[in-house]
């Protein structure tokens, strides 16, 4: 293959984080949570990827993924239908013995003959509760530049307060580092420091053999947590590089951080520093533009195609196929695909989920630190 | 495997009275209703009525077209056996030929066709809006025991004589074709959709081919020699919602109509019968504090500063502080800046409109037309395009044109 020697192969992690989010991953897992009015998480990950060049992408799905399957169906809207490589989704083995893995390990380790069977010199690792656009081309020039085993990418920033504050538990880790002269000296599992601290990513890169090698070993020995387990026990012995990534970044950690995240992209901006880069791709659903019918009043919106708009909106994020009739009003709210609002009824700091009817007249309102989460296809 | 029905698009038509819009490309490809092309109306209605085999005539500016079809996929026309073909004229051993009228462009893809074996062939017309279940129109064609049959609307009275007429007796049998008449006999004009039998329409194909003096028009040469011959001929009555989008005042009403689906019949919102369209993949549209919204439709991508009453945006539009918009159709990536005025008239893909340009006017009784800006259009600060212009160069800030 051309460019062999610079090539890398996708592996994505769906499932990540789920136990933060629990409302939204009620029927689904993190990478399908939509986001931005008209994108799943995964998008971001992985337009990134495909538009970087790297056309080999495995999703190693563990649980709830019917809404995934579906969203990404053969990959075309990723350009990821190739003959060598192209998306390939891989849930759970159903054998006796298997069961739902928690860490990267055991669903590295159930891929193993298919990585040993792919061309490309490298892999890159990568959760989907964080939104980026990423350059991964300048991660792997740093990591050539640096001769590191593995590089990691980081941003410098506060730990959400969700993530401090939550008791630990195996469900969810993450990560922070020091560095010393772009090399990571140390690696803590679930920090509480306060401050700005480099806060992983999670997003890895390495060859290909050196993680198969790690990996096999590692899950021989019953190991889980690919970061836990092996990156911080060998820190001396691998060369394990930082990558600081200054460019824009939402992080999902949990219900507050999802509502906070959409309404940063209402400021130019972030909605600038987010999208004017390479393009994020989504499913398509046809739909036709959106229509605004006399006497609706919008105010500070992002709105995506497919909505009929009679009534007034202000401060929110309205996905594709809402509609919010006559003297309804709207504010300060995320509406998902094809929400309803049904006349006079008055919504304020509230997320409705996929397909929910807000009745006639209806009053609800959440908080600005405590929006109201409404599941899929509930009528209220 | 033979196909009932394959449907051949003519889409080579320079739409010459589009000019300023159809510079750069062919009619069919001309934008419509805020995310689509015209020629995704007559594609989905193909894919919508079960036809997936679908050949498109080309040959003028075919380059956007070819582009916007690539494998069909949209459409889901892309297909292992059928799909979407694109066919511009071609070299034979025996030298080659622009596609001479309309019925020379099916005869010289004779063999396009017979690869397929269809029992029934249905020509479609690239230029206009029309939502059309075509197989309805094959089950009545196939009721009458026809050989051919047209889909006819009944227009008023007064505009007959514009159109091409069908006279039919009260089975729907045509006994007489008129071409725009001064003294019409009837008021059901053609919509220039046709089904044939396709061994009858091969027979006379050819025969018009023979024929030295013919101009190898459906309507001017195949339909009258059928009627010499006493074919059995149809007329299908369509009652839907149809438009022919041939001049810049036809289009921009039609995209006007598009925002009142409750009156003019044209609803895009129909899931029933969804209009598939080559997707611009941007982030969903944003509308400001201090922007004002009435009564339109905004695509993905576009950013809104300024007041919109009453119009369509396309994909990516941005309109700038205090810029205001009104009963108008603004393509794809045009960027209307602070200030401007924009009234009653169409403006192409990717044009600048200036600080406090004016283009076009609200018409002061049955006064005024559409003024159109062409693709890629820049218009100065300050500059005034007035209604009745038709602007294909860059106009310098604070020049007047009308």
């Amino acid at each position: 293959m051309l460019n062999s020697n610079t090539s890398a192969l996708g592996v994505i992690f769906p499932n990540s984080y789920d136990s933060l989010i629990p409302e939204l991953v009620n029927v689904r897992l993190m990478a399908s949570i939509p986001f931005a009015s008209r994108y799943r998480l995964i998008d971001f990950i992985l337009s990134s990827m495909a538009n970087c060049g790297i056309s080999n992408i495995s999703v190693m799905v563990n649980n709830n993924y019917h809404s995934l399957m579906d969203h990404l169906d053969s990959g075309r809207e990723w350009d990821l239908v190739r003959k060598n490589g192209g998306l390939n989704i891989f849930p759970p083995y159903a054998e006796k013995e298997s069961k739902r893995f928690t860490g990267r390990i055991a669903g590295l380790a159930s891929i193993l003959n298919f990585l040993r069977d792919q061309k490309e010199k490298y892999v890159v690792l990568a959760d989907t509760n964080t939104v980026v656009n990423f350059d991964f081309n300048a991660m792997l020039k740093a990591h050539m530049e640096s001769g590191a085993d593995v590089t990691v990418a980081y941003n410098s920033q506060e730990l959400p307060e969700s993530l401090r504050k939550s008791p630990s538990n195996d469900q969810c880790l993450y990560y922070t580092f020091d560095i010393e002269d772009g090399r990571i000296t140390r690696l803590y599992v679930n920090s509480k420091k306060e401050g700005i601290q480099n806060f992983s990513m999670n997003i890895y890169l390495l060859e290909r053999e050196l993680l198969i090698d790690l990996v096999n070993t590692a899950f021989l020995h019953g190991k889980e947590y690919f970061e836990r387990d092996i990156l911080l026990p060998q820190l001396n012995k691998l060369n394990v590089q930082g990558y600081k990534y200054e460019n824009y970044i939402a992080r999902i950690c949990d219900v507050k951080s999802y509502f906070d995240e959409n309404m940063k992209l209402l400021d130019d901006y972030n909605l600038d520093s987010l999208f004017s880069g390479n393009p994020i791709y989504t499913k398509i659903r046809d739909d036709n533009p959106t229509r605004y019918i006399q006497d609706s009043k919008i105010q500070n919106v992002m709105v995506a195609d497919g909505c009929i708009i009679e009534g007034e909106v202000e401060n929110s994020v309205i996905f594709r196929g809402v509609k919010i009739a006559k003297g309804a009003k709207v504010k300060n709210c995320i509406l998902m695909q094809d929400t309803i609002v049904e006349p006079g009824a008055e919504i304020e700091y509230l997320i409705t989920d996929k397909n929910v009817k807000i009745t006639a007249g209806k009053e609800m309102k959440g908080t600005d630190t405590h929006p109201v989460y409404i599941s899929k296809y509930q009528e209220v | 495997m033979a196909k009932e029905m394959i449907a051949m698009l003519l889409a080579g038509g320079q739409g010459s009275r589009l000019y300023a819009l159809t510079e750069k490309l062919a009619k069919p490809a001309v934008p419509f209703g805020g995310k689509y092309r015209i020629i995704d109306f007559p594609l989905s209605n193909c894919v919508n009525s079960g036809i997936d085999t679908v050949g498109i005539l080309t040959q003028y500016q075919p380059l956007v077209l070819n582009e916007y079809i690539g494998n069909g996929q949209p459409w889901d026309l892309d297909r292992l056996y059928g799909g979407v073909h694109v066919l511009p004229p071609y070299q034979k051993a025996n030298g080659s030929d622009w596609y001479k009228g309309t019925a020379n462009a099916i005869y010289q893809n004779i063999s396009f066709i017979e690869r397929y074996d269809p029992k029934y062939v249905i020509i479609l017309s690239g230029d206009q809006i029309c939502k059309q279940d075509y197989s309805d129109f094959l089950k009545f064609h196939k009721e009458k025991n026809a050989e051919f049959s047209v889909a006819v609307m009944e227009v008023p009275w007064e505009e007959a004589p514009r159109f091409g007429l069908m006279v039919a007796d009260e089975d729907d049998k045509i006994t007489e074709f008129q071409e725009k008449p001064k003294n019409p006999k009837s008021n059901l004009a053609s919509m220039g959709i046709y089904i044939f039998n396709w061994d009858i329409l091969k027979q006379y194909l050819e025969e018009d081919e023979a024929d030295p003096k013919s101009a190898n028009d459906f309507g001017n040469n195949i339909i009258p020699n059928l009627l010499r011959d006493r074919r059995r001929m149809y007329a299908y009555h369509f009652n839907g919602y149809w438009k022919d989008v041939g001049t810049i005042s036809s289009l921009w009403e039609a995209n006007m109509e598009v925002l009142d689906p409750e009156h003019s019949g044209i609803n895009l919102f129909d899931e029933d019968w969804k209009i598939y369209s080559r997707n611009s993949g941007m982030t969903g549209h944003k509308i400001n504090a201090g922007a004002v919204i009435e009564n339109s439709m905004i695509t993905d991508g576009c950013r809104i500063k300024g007041t919109v009453k009453h119009s369509i945006l396309f994909a990516g539009v941005r309109v700038e502080e205090g810029a205001v918009i009104e009963d108008a159709v603004v393509m794809g990536g045009s960027i209307i800046r602070r200030g401007a005025v924009v009234k009653h008239c169409i403006v192409a893909e990717n044009v600048t409109i200036g600080e406090n340009a004016v283009v076009g006017a609200m018409p002061s009784g049955d006064e005024g037309g559409v003024a159109t800006i062409g693709a890629g259009i820049t218009v100065g600060p300050n500059a005034i395009i007035g209604p009745d212009a038709m602007v294909n160069k860059n106009v310098e800030g604070g020049e007047e044109l009308c």
